[in-house]
């Protein structure tokens, strides 16, 4: 099997596979909690996929948050106007 | 990372003033899409066009109709960005891509290996289509940019989830 790291080769390489999962495993709790070395990259590419996933997930979840918040705050209050200060100018 | 927190903050903050300057009342969904994308533009603008994957995303916002004009007002505070992302470097990368896609299988595979090759090329794809401009990076770069793409992710969802709660803190609660 060959593992050239030619530039626009559609397999990613032994060596990078090892490389990723070894900076993947601080960063992606799935992966992190697993004690075995013998990590499979399909599960490596499965677990980071899912993660960006749910962070993805997490930002449209903020967003609409915030947006609720600032769609129904009174217009008077006192904390309408500290968030008008903040975001409005 | 601290350091990148701070620039966020401000620059998603800029980003939020200059939507509520430019359109004064919105709809809830206009909103989470004003909150979403200067969230994103921010984090892409922190990497200071160092990665590629920031500088996807920022050419793909300034295509975008209603994020353009967000996104000319927080770049005109930034540095100039490469505005031309479908140059013809990519174009030749995308062929090669496309020339090296129908590969020569060897005489006497072993069956499980094939497919577990052929399950780390279909998520390898679906990496990539997570990634902003994914689909024209080499495997090479693939590792490096989803490394600086989830750090990043990380940061911008901590912020962000600190300001939105303490917000919800502040009025929600009974006071």
């Amino acid at each position: 099997m060959s593992t050239r790291r030619s530039r626009g080769s559609t397999r990613i390489s032994d060596d990078q596979i090892i490389e990723l999962v070894s900076k993947l495993r601080q960063l992606v709790p799935e992966i992190r909690n697993r004690r075995s070395d013998k990590v499979s990259a399909s599960k490596v590419l499965q677990e980071t996929c899912n993660y960006i996933r749910s962070l993805h997930r997490e930002v449209s979840d903020l967003s609409e948050r915030l947006s609720q918040l600032l769609t129904t705050i009174d217009a008077d209050s006192a904390e309408a106007g500290i968030i008008r200060s903040l975001l409005n100018q | 990372m601290k350091w990148v927190k701070q620039e966020f903050l401000k620059k998603w903050i800029w980003g939020l003033r200059k939507y509520s300057s430019e359109k004064k009342s919105m709809s809830l969904m206009e909103r989470k899409k004003a909150i979403k994308v200067s969230a994103d533009l921010a984090m892409a603008c922190t990497r200071n066009n160092r990665t590629r994957w920031s500088r996807a995303l920022i050419a793909n916002a300034s295509k975008d109709g209603s994020s353009k004009i967000l996104t000319e007002h927080l770049l005109s505070s930034s540095l100039p960005i490469r505005k031309s992302f479908n140059s013809t470097r990519m174009r030749s990368c995308r062929n090669i891509l496309r020339r090296n896609r129908a590969v020569r299988r060897p005489k006497d595979r072993v069956v499980a290996s094939f497919i577990a090759k052929k399950l780390v090329q279909k998520r390898t794809r679906r990496l990539k289509s997570l990634l902003p401009g994914g689909e024209f990076m080499d495997d090479v770069s693939l590792v490096d940019e989803t490394l600086d793409y989830i750090q990043s992710l990380r940061a911008q969802v901590e912020v962000m989830r600190c300001l939105v709660t303490a917000s919800e803190l502040m009025i929600l609660s009974p006071s």
